[in-house]
């Protein structure tokens, strides 16, 4: 909202004038400033003058020769506008005058007759938009001769201010004026309401939703005269960054802007019946509003309307059939209170946010109207020489219950950690409107235009505004717990492990189309193929929640190699949600990587592309590093390549898979080499417990290598673990060193040879210890694998 | 039967030959010949069996006068061309040592996830406990039970991400705060209660240069005997300086959020100018960095605490938003942008 501090001033005489010092007042009483404009007139050597005569132009059709008396001898201007007759004032740049943009006003001939000077139109003067015609200025608006712009408001300064939901009050010039006042401790006057009136009204107000509309008050001005407001009018409007539209609109806007109660004028003539009806809508039901958009109404919306025709969406925007026009004369002046909640639902469902719905949104002062409607009538039969009728409508069927709220005296100290003595809170709630009695507790009287306080908090938080929150001083209070817990340690193991491993983390939306977890290749049973949908989703892409993270991973491979950058190698740690039996979906934190491309940027490393080697290492380190004992079961993954994937084990249990994308699913991904991915269950990867440290045996190692000759499909893990159970508790290390097919072996056939080191935590090992240990291996993997110690 | 007159010939032999090597091999070879089996002085050696005892011995010194004076030789020459060769050597070794290493490979945790962990240590340290909760929630942690009426507009289909899940179609949404996890660790604790939450939350927002429709933010929450607005001032002024350093300023703005009564905007003096004015802070000097405030009332009762014996402060920061303020990222989308170009830059 913009707040002219000339506008404020008008009803608090503030101690200083200075922009800055009292925009910084307002934003520590919680009217935030964002920013603070200066305006200036931007124009000197400019007149009020009285046209004398208007002349046609001797030799021209299109333009006129005035005759005016700008405070001296007559002078005679060529004018291009014909909206003025003599006896209009008008404003005149002289020679020599200076307008804004650094025009310089000279004697100029036109047609052969010389002009010197010119009457000024709003734009040249930098005073408004309107370029069609002349500035004219209302009847007696100053001597001829008055310097113009010292007849203008200006220099003044305008707020951008920031009102918070819960400030109704604080949406009004008034409202802020009496912020102000309540902090400098000073008088903040009520703008003036009298009027006569002039016989009895008619119109006729009939309440048929109470609990959405709780008041409602209509007043008659009759022999108006529509026309533009004067030019102070205009530019208030105008500096609050309302656009003016004529004197009856400009007063309805005007009043909502002071008081920060929104107010409607309506054509009383084009009102059925003079009848008002303030009813819901019927679902379905039509209205055209002022900014002529056809609206299909609900049965949730409410409407101001006639007898027939709803007139108007209550609290939002009037409608155009009713709309004052040039030709209106009687006026009805509608103002009213709604409730608050439902004018938001209604102005969002309609995707309207009018000033009207700004302010009763946050709960207008229900005892507003009454006054909003008297200073709206005054204005009006004031600068439309209208009169105000008699007869003035109130219907009030809820009258609000004064809020009481007792306030111990501690309470503000309790809350605020600092002591701030009983009269002082007591000063600091009367000059915001309250009334106190007693003072233990103090008996609070909360005055009806801030409905957002109801408790002792409230009022706690009223003390603090004006005690000043920069004054509660600042005091560290350690807590009693800390530190994190096994888990969220181990989360953090798992990815500093992954980013020591060579992997980026990314942090994607946790929103996937269906089209990209179709593209998985999954099983058609598979519970990540039945994503939880968003019902409100942003767009088709972002409809489901994901149930894995690779789309994200696969997602950000395209888009790094779409952007040049083809070798990626990337994690990500993260929710997935899956239907489960509880209230809230399963949500399981997932910890997958992905990469592609080559494994080092550096060509000269020659390091090869990724493939599901590094995959398979990445997941060593992994679970080396966290010390879970693991295995890879090779089977075939859906979604993976069948050859190249598998189960990562432990105890029995599938923790995650690992391996290459199925080519198919890269290819649909637009990635054209391996991709190599695992995806694991976070909670899985827990470390294991605390292991024994072993002492390093000083004595020397019996090592040996042992080659096998294995079927092809035979796991080199279970090998391994044929040797590992056989070798006994000497084995200190076995790595495999050569894996061959061909040569000498027959089709079907594989050699995989291994090296192992013997050593003996209590003595030297002779080879005849071992020799016996050799052929119990060789033993077992014949009858396990169906192999065969090659050589031996 | 050598004489002694031939080998001392030798001597001046080595001398010559050591003189034309030039190589370590070479040497070894021109020792051999001369020092070795079959050498003249390997044959005058083996020739003082047959000599006379009682010249044995001093014909016996000399040889070894000589043959040692020819090692001597020997030994000075070799060093001499081993230290030539082991320069050559090295010299043949040598690498451009400005061409680009075989690399470990790099990779990094990311830049909201390293300010995330930061400001949760900033937190363990002075005695808080991490706390987390589900991101899809229901609508009564993450609305009602943090007295956000059913009418308010945050709830509104516009701003908040609904999910289909169960019978109510308003009942189970994507979090829109971190705070629902104070909520219901509050109804499973008593106080004291000190944690903070960092998490996901999620906006029904398009993207652009402030707004992605998924963030993070961490929450504060500390409710015990005697917490004040004041412990609120202190435990942010701490935190802001562990996070940006020493010498900043807050100021705290009355503001309004339903979870917190009185309630305050906090901003901090710019980091960059010291509160000067400058394009990070828009010239204003200050940065609006988080909302705060004074737990409700009405939140702590349904939390089955009692706001009468018990009080607390809350806060809630944007993690991304912290990261883009200290590292200067202009726009919010890089964060969730999978692209190496910005990944390599998260050190």
């Amino acid at each position: 909202m913009k707040a002219s501090l000339r506008w404020i001033l008008e009803y608090v005489e503030l101690p200083t004038r200075d922009p800055e010092e009292l925009g910084e007042v307002l934003s520590n009483l919680g009217v935030e400033v964002e920013g603070i404009e200066t305006i200036e007139t931007q124009f000197t050597g400019v007149v009020v003058a009285k046209v004398l005569d208007v002349n046609p132009h001797p030799n021209a059709d299109k333009v006129r020769v005035a005759t005016l008396d700008a405070g001296g001898d007559p002078i005679e201007v060529v004018c291009g506008a014909w909206n003025f007759e003599a006896g209009a004032t008008v404003a005149y740049a002289t020679v020599g005058a200076m307008l804004p943009g650094g025009f310089e006003v000279g004697a100029k001939e036109i047609r052969g007759v010389v002009s010197p000077g010119m009457i000024c139109s709003e734009v040249e003067l930098g005073l408004g938009d309107e370029s069609d015609g002349i500035l004219v200025l209302e009847d007696g608006y100053a001597d001829a001769g008055t310097e113009f712009a010292s007849t203008l408001p200006y220099p003044d300064a305008v707020f951008d201010v920031s009102i918070t939901p819960n400030r109704p009050d604080a949406m009004s010039i008034h409202g802020i004026a009496r912020d102000l006042g309540a902090f400098f401790d000073l008088p903040v006057t009520v703008p003036e309401t009298s009027f006569d009136e002039d016989g009895s009204s008619n119109a006729v107000v009939r309440i048929e939703a109470p609990d959405r509309c709780t008041r409602f008050t209509a007043r008659e001005v009759k022999d108006v005269t529509v026309a533009p407001a004067p030019l102070w009018l205009r530019l208030r409007l105008r500096d609050a960054g309302v656009r003016p539209i004529s004197n009856v609109v400009d007063v309805s806007n005007y009043v909502m802007l002071e008081f920060g109660q929104p107010l409607h004028a309506f054509d009383l003539d084009r009102i059925t019946d003079e009848t008002i009806v303030v009813r819901l809508a019927e679902d379905g039901e039509k209205l055209t509003t002022l900014d002529e958009v056809e609206r299909t109404l609900t049965a949730d919306d409410l409407v101001i309307a006639g007898v027939d025709e709803p007139l108007g969406l209550a609290g939002i925007m009037g409608g155009g059939d009713s709309e004052v026009s040039d030709t209106t004369t009687r006026v009805l002046i509608e103002v009213a209170h709604f409730e608050p909640t439902r004018v938001l639902m209604s102005g969002k469902r309609h995707a309207l946010r009018t000033e009207a719905v700004a302010r009763f949104e946050r709960g207008v002062d229900p005892e507003l109207p009454p006054v909003a409607s008297a200073r709206a009538a005054m204005l009006t039969a004031m600068l439309g020489e209208g009169r105000v009728v008699g007869g003035f409508v109130d219907e009030h069927p809820r009258p609000p219950e004064p809020v009481i709220v007792d306030l111990p005296d501690h309470e503000a100290e309790r809350l605020l950690g600092v002591e701030i003595a009983v009269d002082q809170q007591v000063g600091y709630l009367t000059r915001l409107g309250f009334g106190v009695d007693g003072t233990n507790p103090m008996r609070v009287t909360v005055p009806t235009y801030r409905p957002d306080v109801t408790r002792p908090a409230d009022l706690v938080e009223e003390i603090a505004r004006i005690h000043g929150y920069n004054e509660i001083p600042s005091r560290l209070v350690i807590g009693r717990g800390g530190g994190l817990n096994e888990q969220q340690r181990a989360v953090r193991a798992v990815r500093s492990i992954m980013a020591g491993a060579g992997f980026y983390e990314i942090m994607s939306f946790d929103f996937l189309g269906l089209a990209e977890i179709q593209s998985l290749r999954l099983d058609e049973d598979d519970p990540r193929l039945d994503p939880v949908r968003i019902r409100n989703p942003l767009n088709e892409e972002q409809e489901y929640l994901r149930t894995t993270l690779l789309p994200g991973l696969l997602a950000g491979l395209r888009r790094s190699t779409q952007r040049n950058r083809p070798n990626a190698a990337l994690f990500e740690m993260g929710s997935v949600f899956l239907r489960g039996d509880a209230s809230l979906p399963d949500q399981p934190e997932h910890l997958a990587f992905a990469a592609t491309g080559a494994r080092s940027e550096s060509p000269l490393d020659a390091a090869g592309d990724y493939s599901v080697e590094d995959a398979l290492g990445t997941v060593e380190v992994l679970l080396g590093s966290l010390g879970i004992d693991a295995t890879i079961k090779q089977r075939s993954v859906a979604g993976l390549h069948p050859g190249r994937s598998g189960s990562v084990m432990t105890d029995g249990t599938e923790i995650g898979v690992v391996g290459e994308l199925d080519p198919d699913v890269s290819d649909s991904w637009d990635l054209n080499g391996r991709v190599i991915v695992g995806e694991f269950d976070l909670a899985l990867l827990a470390p294991g417990p605390p292991v024994p440290f072993v002492v390093p045996s000083p004595y020397p190692p019996v090592v040996f290598d042992l080659a096998f000759d294995l079927p092809n499909k035979a796991a080199t893990a279970d090998l391994l673990a044929a040797v590992e159970a056989t070798a006994g508790g000497d084995l200190e290390r076995i790595v495999v060193f050569d894996v061959f097919r061909g040569g000498p072996l027959a089709v079907d056939r594989k050699s995989v040879a291994v090296r192992l080191t013997m050593r003996s935590a209590e003595r030297t090992l002779s080879d005849e210890e071992v020799a016996p240990v050799l052929s119990r291996i060789a033993e077992r993997v014949s009858d396990e694998l169906g192999g065969s110690l090659r050589g031996g | 039967m050598v004489s002694l007159e031939d080998l001392s010939g030798l001597q001046t032999r080595a001398e010559a030959d050591l003189a034309e090597a030039s190589t370590v091999d070479a040497v070894d070879a021109i020792s051999s010949a001369l020092l070795g089996q079959g050498s003249p002085i390997a044959e005058a050696r083996r020739g003082l069996r047959d000599v006379d005892p009682d010249e044995r011995r001093e014909l016996g010194r000399a040889i070894s006068e000589i043959a040692e004076a020819i090692e001597a030789v020997v030994d000075e020459r070799r060093d001499v061309l081993a230290a030539i060769e082991r320069a050559e050597h090295l010299a043949a070794d040598r690498v451009d040592m400005t061409l680009p290493g075989r690399r470990p490979q790099r990779g990094s945790s990311h830049l909201v996830r390293q300010v995330w962990e930061e400001v949760v240590d900033i937190f363990t340290a002075i005695g808080y406990t991490v706390a987390s909760g589900p991101e899809v929630e229901t609508a009564y942690y993450n609305f009602d039970a943090l007295n956000t009426p059913p009418t308010h507009p945050a709830r509104l289909e516009s701003d908040t991400l609904y999910v289909e899940y169960g019978d109510d179609p308003e009942g189970v949404l994507l979090r829109t705060q971190t705070s629902p996890v104070q909520a219901r660790w509050m109804e499973s604790h008593d106080p004291p209660v000190y944690i903070v939450s960092p998490g996901r939350v999620y906006r029904r927002d398009a993207v652009d240069a402030t707004h992605t429709p998924v963030f993070h933010q961490m929450e504060g929450l500390a409710v015990d005997d005697n917490i004040t607005f004041a412990d609120l001032k202190g435990t942010l002024a701490y935190f802001i300086e562990q996070f940006f350093g020493p010498g900043a300023r807050q100021r705290f703005l009355p503001n309004f959020f339903p979870f917190t009564e009185p309630s305050a905007e906090m901003h901090t003096s710019c980091h960059v100018c010291g509160g000067s004015g400058c394009r990070t802070c828009g010239g204003t000097g200050w940065i609006e960095l988080l909302g705060c405030g004074v737990v409700d009332p009405f939140v702590l009762e349904t939390a089955g605490y009692d706001p009468s014996q018990v009080s607390g402060f809350a806060f809630g920061v944007g993690i991304d938003r912290l990261a883009m303020i200290r590292y200067d990222v202009p726009e919010l989308r890089y964060f969730f942008d999978a692209d190496m170009r910005v990944l390599e830059q998260y050190r």
